[in-house]
């Protein structure tokens, strides 16, 4: 009886304790640190894709001793999106410092009280810093801002100077970019002298047509949504008609019909698949991984040229926001002022192509052009920086992100496997438009 | 002195405890020992029954109260809607398609699993040289996490330049559209499945097997019974049970299905199950609804359904285990009944 009764004991006590294990794994630490400027403190800090902040973090924290940061990336900014949605859902387990990507700060809009107001960590004394169009995007319509501005995603051309060679077209690139039309290039020029190239090589002109229908649409001034935040698809004649230029163009075997993300493991960008990418700033880094990825280096051809279709375009930029069950707001607003001042953007610039958002560091890559040696030597800051004048920002929607992914991804697969064309095509993508978003 | 003087006080006190006392103190005793027993039982089992609630019960019903909500994943809760998403759901034609690739996937991968695993257990039964090795070998793929063997296949099943197109092509085959071809892409996803999975079912069915009794064998083997039909006569009914329960964990298991198809062609949103959803199975069509299209009520919706659909199931597979045994109790009865009379008949 009696050790039936101690045993009785022992097992409520072994079970509260496991229940209290579980209780304390579910409930994160409840103090509040003080936020004296010397006491240690550590900072959390997520990023997505080709940050190029590891140096950085490094630079801080010996310039800053009682700092210590503790960096996630993740591999990209579609997994980003689903870490940060989920851990906003849940309430708990964001970084310090969040960094958010342009294509679903539309979402994150929807909920921008999670993230603290940048006004009251003194981001007004830095206001005139940015390009007043990034500033805009991160301000919610209450007028908080939330963000501050990394990187921008002004867009020129990739194009393969060995293929275009051997197609009898101009390779330098003060050459293509004249052949595309130069300040007036437009998307018209650009398929025209894709039909050119096929004539000759029999080769593909792009990669695959949802980057295309991603550019096309970044660059007009009213996109899925109009800028009072409609949706702006159905009946959108502007749209239309581009789709109907993409469409003619992938019905002509203009597109390589690659998988995105993936282009064979990089090697279409080495073998000669297809001669032009789509390359905003942070895409740069992407076209060499791939490259590099596939067996292919320097001497593949790939080179950068200041000219655009349909003139200026911006696709992408990110931004860096404090939530607010971040422990430490004001060393994180601190370190996150830090990293996006200009000297800093410069280093990112370096590290990873990221385009600066602050005016400061595009006019030091404006002044001054350094070759990039994959790029054959093309000073890709400096093609940037004009590429970047006459950018203007798009309103994203809260749905923006679904509707090109989830509504024109799967439909401008089926343009290039020919499987749908401009009519079909666009009946398809309103269908699901209309299916998916309610 | 004091103290002579106080013993018989004393005596008198301890008297009365040999006698009435007991008495007093058995009935609180008693109940506690009466509680012991009757309390403690479920004391032990109850850290099962409470973590069961925690995490077992508790999500379920939550997920019915969310899936009566508006509910947006960034949001939270909105107004209560009662049934209108699973009547959306169920008039949602991705909903049906993804219960069809389900099926499709669960089909092609249930099937040829259950065979080849039978036949791998039959060999591994015998006796063979270096037996722990060969088991520990079947089982290895089932080590290997289910992200890595997506990851791997995707690459093999790569259309461009996969090992499978590239086989094909030695051949002289046309490539074969992998990831964009309905029946193709399920082929692919199952061939994962029974990757994984084959080895483990065939050392459930061979522990079954090692169990039966060695000496059936030697005596059908004098009464002339070969190799192949021992098997079928006796080894397949001595393992009727687990072969039923390895059908019904393989049913479970493959309605469940998420990883390889979320993996298999990331390239496509994120990884939805192919651009036109050609392999998108039911959960990962749950996991698209909540947090990428963040609509958490019409998710709640979509487990429940699936939720209904496995037990519908679960409960078709024990009618017909049911049936398979008592049927063959009813042939047994009759069989023995047939013996009985032959032998009654025999000896009048």
């Amino acid at each position: 009886m009696k050790l039936s009764r101690r045993t009785t004991a022992v097992a409520t006590v072994a079970g509260a304790a496991a229940f209290a294990l579980l209780a304390t794994g579910c409930a994160s630490g409840g103090g509040t640190s003080p936020e004296s400027s010397d006491s240690p403190v550590e900072l959390t800090i997520t990023t997505f894709g080709t940050f190029g902040y590891d140096e950085l973090y490094k630079q801080y924290e010996a310039e800053n001793e009682n700092v210590t940061i503790t960096a996630t990336n993740i591999d990209t900014g579609g997994n980003a999106r689903t870490d940060t949605f989920t851990k906003i859902a849940a309430g708990s387990g964001l970084s310090d410092i969040v960094a958010l990507e342009e294509g679903w700060l539309g979402s994150i809009m929807e909920v921008s009280d999670q993230f603290v107001d940048l006004a009251d960590y003194g981001i007004n004394d830095r206001k005139a810093d940015w390009v007043d169009w990034k500033l805009a995007q991160a301000t919610d319509p209450s007028g908080r801002i939330i963000g501050y501005g990394t990187d921008i995603g002004p867009q020129g051309l990739c194009y393969n100077g060995a293929l275009f060679e051997a197609a009898g077209l101009p390779s330098d690139r003060e050459a293509v970019a004249e052949l595309l039309g130069g300040d007036d290039a437009s998307w018209e020029d650009f398929f025209a002298t894709g039909n050119a190239y096929k004539a000759a090589t029999g080769k593909a002109w792009y990669d695959q047509s949802g980057f295309v229908w991603n550019s096309m649409v970044n660059q007009l001034d009213e996109g899925y949504y109009t800028a009072d935040g409609e949706l702006n698809v159905e009946g959108n004649t502007e749209l239309q008609e581009r789709w109907a230029l993409l469409a003619g163009a992938a019905a002509d075997g203009l597109s390589a019909a690659q998988a995105q993300w993936d282009w064979n493991g990089g090697k279409s960008f080495v073998d000669g698949t297809f001669a032009t990418f789509v390359c905003p700033g942070w895409m740069l880094g992407v076209v060499q991984g791939q490259t590099e990825a596939g067996g292919g280096d320097a001497t593949t051809g790939w080179d950068f040229a200041d000219v655009f279709p349909g003139g200026a375009a911006n696709w992408g930029g990110a931004f860096l926001a404090v939530p607010e069950t971040s422990e430490h707001k004001t060393e994180a607003a601190k370190l996150a002022s830090w990293l996006t001042e200009a000297k800093q953007q410069l280093g990112q610039f370096a590290a990873a192509g990221a385009f600066p958002s602050v005016a400061a560091a595009q006019d030091e890559l404006a002044s001054n052009p350094t070759p990039n040696e994959f790029f054959n030597d093309a000073p890709v800051g400096t093609i940037l920086a004009a590429r970047a004048q006459g950018v203007v920002a798009q309103f994203k929607g809260p749905d923006d992100s679904i509707i090109q992914e989830n509504v024109f991804g799967p439909v401008t697969q089926k343009l290039d496997s020919g499987a749908a064309n401009a009519e079909t095509g666009w009946a398809e993508a309103v269908t699901l438009l209309n299916e998916l978003i309610d | 002195m004091t103290s002579t003087l106080n013993r018989p006080p004393a005596g008198s006190a301890q008297a009365p405890a040999d006698g009435p006392a007991p008495r007093k103190a058995a009935p609180w005793r008693r109940r506690m020992s009466a509680l012991d027993s009757k309390a403690s039982p479920y004391l032990y089992i109850s850290p099962f029954f409470v973590l069961f609630g925690i995490v077992g019960l508790f999500p379920l019903l939550y997920t019915a109260v969310v899936s009566m909500h508006d509910w947006d994943l960034l949001k939270g809760q909105g107004d209560f809607v009662g049934i209108q998403n699973f009547v959306t759901i169920l008039g949602d034609r991705f909903f049906w398609n993804s219960i069809f690739n389900t099926v499709s996937i669960f089909l092609l991968s249930a099937i040829p699993q259950i065979f080849v695993a039978l036949a791998l257990a039959a060999v591994l039964d015998q006796n063979l040289r270096a037996k722990t090795f060969w088991r520990m070998s079947v089982l290895l793929p089932y080590v290997v996490t289910p992200v890595a063997v997506t990851l791997i296949f995707s690459s093999v099943f790569n259309e461009q330049s996969g090992l499978v197109n590239n086989i094909l092509g030695v051949f002289g085959l046309d490539p074969v559209a992998w990831k964009h071809d309905v029946f193709a892409s399920h082929i692919a996803i199952a061939s994962m499945v029974n990757w994984r999975w084959t080895g483990y079912n065939a050392l459930i069915l061979l522990a079954a097997m090692q169990a039966v009794p060695r000496d059936i064998y030697e005596s059908a083997a004098i009464d002339g019974a070969g190799p192949i039909r021992r098997f079928f006569s006796l080894t397949i009914p001595s393992i009727r049970p687990t072969l039923v329960f390895v059908v019904i964990t393989a049913t479970i298991g493959g309605l469940q299905i998420f990883t390889e198809p979320k993996l298999f062609d990331v390239s496509s949103a994120g990884g939805i199950g192919g651009a036109d959803r050609q392999f998108q199975t039911t959960v990962l069509y749950l996991w698209e609804m909540a947090f990428f299209r963040q609509n958490l009520g019409k998710a709640s919706a979509i487990a429940f359904l699936l939720f209904i659909l496995i037990v519908l199931i679960g409960l078709l597979n024990f009618f017909l285990s049911q049936r398979i045994a008592s049927a063959e109790q009813r042939s047994n009865d009759k069989r023995t009944a047939r013996a009985l009379k032959n032998y009654r008949g025999g000896r009048s």
